[in-house]
Formats: C-alpha cells, structure tokens, sequence
C-alpha cells in the first residue's frame, strides 16, 4: 500500500523530467525554425505543444490523488507541492516556444529576424535549452548545486535580453516597427523561459533542503 | 496553574528491564506537546512517568530527575497522591466512574481530596469543570443521571471535565481520541487548544495527523532496536518536525516508510 504510494511520487518525479526534456526538445526546434525560416519544424512544435499540455494535467491529477489519499508530510509533500509548481512551470516554457514557432510561421517564407540579431536570439535559444536539460538533470537527480548554477546562467540570457533593447531602442533603427515588436516579443518570451528554468531550479531546491532560496521569510 | 516541565536524563524501568532510556526534555506550559512514535517505544510509559502512575505497577522506577517548575516530582519528601492531584491524566477509554451520576464524577475528584465544600460550591466547580470540558449544554438537564449512559465522546468529554474539576497544573491525555468519532474527535481538540490557555498539556497519539493539528511541540518516540530500550529522538516545533525534522528516523516514521 505505502509502497505503491512511494512508486506514484517517483512517477510524479519522472513525470516532470520528461515535460522538461520536452520543452527544452521545444526550444531547440523553435528556434532553429526561427534562425531558418523552417515552417514544418514550426509546425510540428506548435502540434507538439499539447502533449506538454496533457502532461501538466496529468501531473496536477496525480499530485491531488496523492494529496488526499497519502496525506504526504515532510519530504513528501514537499515533492508534491513543488511538482504543482514545476508543472505549471514547465507548461509556460512549452507555451513560450509555442510562441517562438509561431512567430515563425507567421513570417514564413520571410525571416523574423534581422541580421542584426541573429546572434543574439541563437545564443539565447541556446542557453534556453541548456537550461531547460539542467533542470531535467536536476529533477532526476535533486542536485542542489547544479539548480543553484542554474541561476547563473540565467543572468547571461538577462543581458542579451537587455541588450536587444538598446539595438531597437536606436534611432537609427531600419527595420520598421513590425520587426522591432517582434524582435521585442521574442525576446521576451527567450527570458522569460529562461526564468521559469530557473523557478523548477528553485523547487527542486525547495524539496531538498525545505528552505525557498531567495525567500527571506522563517525557516519553515 | 499551567506550570513548566522539565525531564532531565530519565531511565524508566520495570523491574531490572530498561524500557525508556536518557530522556530530556522541556514542557512548556499553555501549550500542546504530542509525542508520537510505533507502539511499545515507550511513549505511555514515559507519560505516565510525569505524574508517578508509573510506579503503580510492581518494580517499576525511573532514574534521573522530573522537575515541575521548581518542584522535584520524585524528590524524598513528595506524595505521589499530590503529584497525581496536580497532573491530571486522561485514558484512552473514557472511564467515568460507571455507577455514578454525572454531577457526582465531576464532583470525585473533589471529594477524593478530602475537600469539604458546601453545596453552592460544589455545584459551581461542576459546572465550571463541564463548561471548560464543552459538555454543560448537553448535560445540564440531566445531571443526575449516570455518566456511562453518555456516548463515547460525552463520557470522554466527562472524563476531561473530571481531571479538571480538581484544578491540576498540567494535563496528560494517553490517546484520548483513539475509541472516539472523528465528530467526537474534533470535539475533544477543540478543547485541547481551549484547555492549553490554561494548563500544560502533554498528549499521547498514533494519529500522527491529530498531533500535526493540536500540537505546539511534537517528540519522537523509537526503539533503538528489537530488545532495546525506547528513546526520544527528536522533539521540536511541531511544524519543524512534520516539514523538515533534524532526523531521518523522524522523516521515515511521519512519511511511512517503516523498516
């Protein structure tokens, strides 16, 4: 009975490394849809997305039906909030690549970029994905030392993100306000995702030691 | 009223057999601590040590020092009686005197400590004690009738109303919701977080989820081992212990995974 119990909270672990294993698989096409102009890579993101969608709801049902039927303490209910948490996480990131791809097929066959930002959005997507495989390395491993690096490089996609503002920002701008709304959208959702890496990061950490980092509040 | 426990280095045995060993602790008064723990670990045992009902059963003793306040429970000159009138004891079965009335099981205690009170009195400590118990407005009309004909959680209410009639500086409860309903059970730890304004309370439970809900501190209770004496392995903030216990023997026991 109580050992069904402990294979479900595996599960539940198991669950949420798969649905971080695809939003980073997400984040990789998307943006190489983006980088290339490649409408069917877009596209079989964009169709791919509901299985992350699926997985986030079968995540809540299971974390509930361990809610009320374990009345899981310590440890355990720590698992199960933070895998609330992370899901719902996770879902965004897979949104926000939905996103990407969409803005792709959108402006296909034109690019979405400018050249001007190439560089920045395919440095972006890569350390979006790197991050998205950490955080499936962490929830299958509970390293607190590699979620805390996670916050590291989650600044370096903060100063890309920062920088595009000043490249649009110019007034000597050519590409028009369609472009510049898109290339501030897309790079938005980048750091955004980036953060939501980062919030699975910190729930994982939450699991492990019981303490939020960044939160100030009591120990417990 | 309400007084500080202090439990310094205990060994409890029963004959030559060493059942609870090297327990320290401090219970702090107006507030709730549960122990918790498997079966045989001593937790009862240890309880019934705070108010000498230990050594009613024959070879039992304890090393080590229980202080109330300042007040030395097994020092020389100490009545076990007295000790027993200032630390009330609550059972697992409710256990109203079965032959008496209401009115007179409230009234026992009393009158077991050879307190001579007039009528007007002795009906005001009644009513008091059973007010503070939650059980005056379903009994008022029928004081006279006997306590065993209430249900389980009236009669147990009962009981709580009798250690309380005497006054008694702490309260011990040795799985006092384990024969009720949870509508009873809810009753009786309404009344606990009623009571701790007023007393020290120390309750014994296996409902691990009762503990999480009416106590203040929670200690751990384990055997070393199959033949080995029981221990206190932890005891802490009850929210510390049910989120992040210092031990791990803590965490498998709350979480389940026993062995």
């Amino acid at each position: 009975m109580r050992e069904a119990y402990h294979v479900e909270l595996d599960n539940l672990a198991d669950r949420l490394s798969g649905m971080s294993s695809q939003v980073a698989d997400a984040m990789e096409r998307a943006t190489r849809a983006l980088l290339d102009s490649d409408l069917k890579l877009a596209e079989q993101v964009i169709s791919d997305d509901v299985k992350v969608d699926d997985a986030r709801a079968d995540c809540e049902e299971k974390a509930y039906a361990l809610l009320a039927l374990q009345a899981p303490v310590a440890t355990d209910l720590r698992i199960v909030v933070a895998a609330l948490h992370a899901a719902e996480s996770l879902e965004r990131m897979g949104d926000l690549a939905l996103h990407v791809a969409k803005a792709a097929r959108r402006r296909h066959p034109d690019p979405v970029l400018p050249e001007q930002v190439r560089a920045a959005f395919a440095k972006m997507g890569e350390v979006d994905v790197r991050l998205a495989r950490k955080a499936e390395e962490v929830i299958r491993t509970k390293d607190v030392e590699a979620a805390r690096s996670i916050e590291a490089d989650d600044d370096e996609v903060d100063d890309i993100h920062r920088n595009l503002f000043s490249v649009i920002m110019d007034k000597d701008w050519p590409h028009g306000v369609a472009t510049a709304v898109d290339v501030t959208l897309l790079g938005r959702f980048y750091e955004r995702y980036a953060d939501h890496a980062v919030s699975v990061a910190r729930r994982i950490v939450f699991v492990v030691t019981g303490r939020m980092p960044g939160y100030t509040g009591s120990d417990v | 009223m309400a007084k500080r426990i202090e439990v310094k280095d205990l060994d409890i045995y029963y004959d030559k057999f060493l059942a609870v060993q090297g327990v320290s602790m401090t219970i702090q008064p107006r507030s709730v601590t549960a122990l918790i723990g498997p079966s045989g670990c001593g937790k009862s045992t240890f309880l019934r040590t705070l108010n000498r009902m230990h050594e009613l059963v024959p070879n039992a003793r304890v090393d080590g020092k229980i202080f109330m306040d300042d007040d030395d429970l097994y020092g020389a000159a100490v009545d076990p009686v007295n000790v027993r009138r200032q630390i009330g004891m609550v059972f697992q079965r409710p256990n109203p005197f079965p032959t008496m009335s209401i009115y007179d099981n409230v009234a026992a205690g009393l009158k077991l400590n050879n307190k001579r009170l007039r009528k007007a009195e002795m009906d005001e400590v009644v009513e008091r004690a059973l007010s503070a118990a939650n059980l005056w407005e379903e009994v008022k009309d029928r004081l006279p009738k006997p306590g065993s004909g209430l249900s389980g959680g009236q009669q147990q209410r009962l009981c709580i109303a009798r250690a309380i009639a005497v006054q008694p500086d702490v309260l011990l409860m040795d799985e006092p919701c384990s024969a009720l309903d949870p509508i009873s059970t809810q009753a009786i730890e309404d009344l606990m977080l009623e009571l701790k304004e007023k007393y020290t309370i120390v309750i014994v439970t296996h409902n691990m989820q009762q503990a999480a809900r009416v106590s203040d501190m929670t200690g751990f209770f384990n055997l070393r081992g199959v033949g080995q004496p029981g221990e206190l392995v932890e005891i802490d903030e009850t929210t510390k212990i049910f989120s992040t216990p210092s031990k791990k023997a803590t965490e498998d026991y709350i979480s389940g995974r026993f062995g």
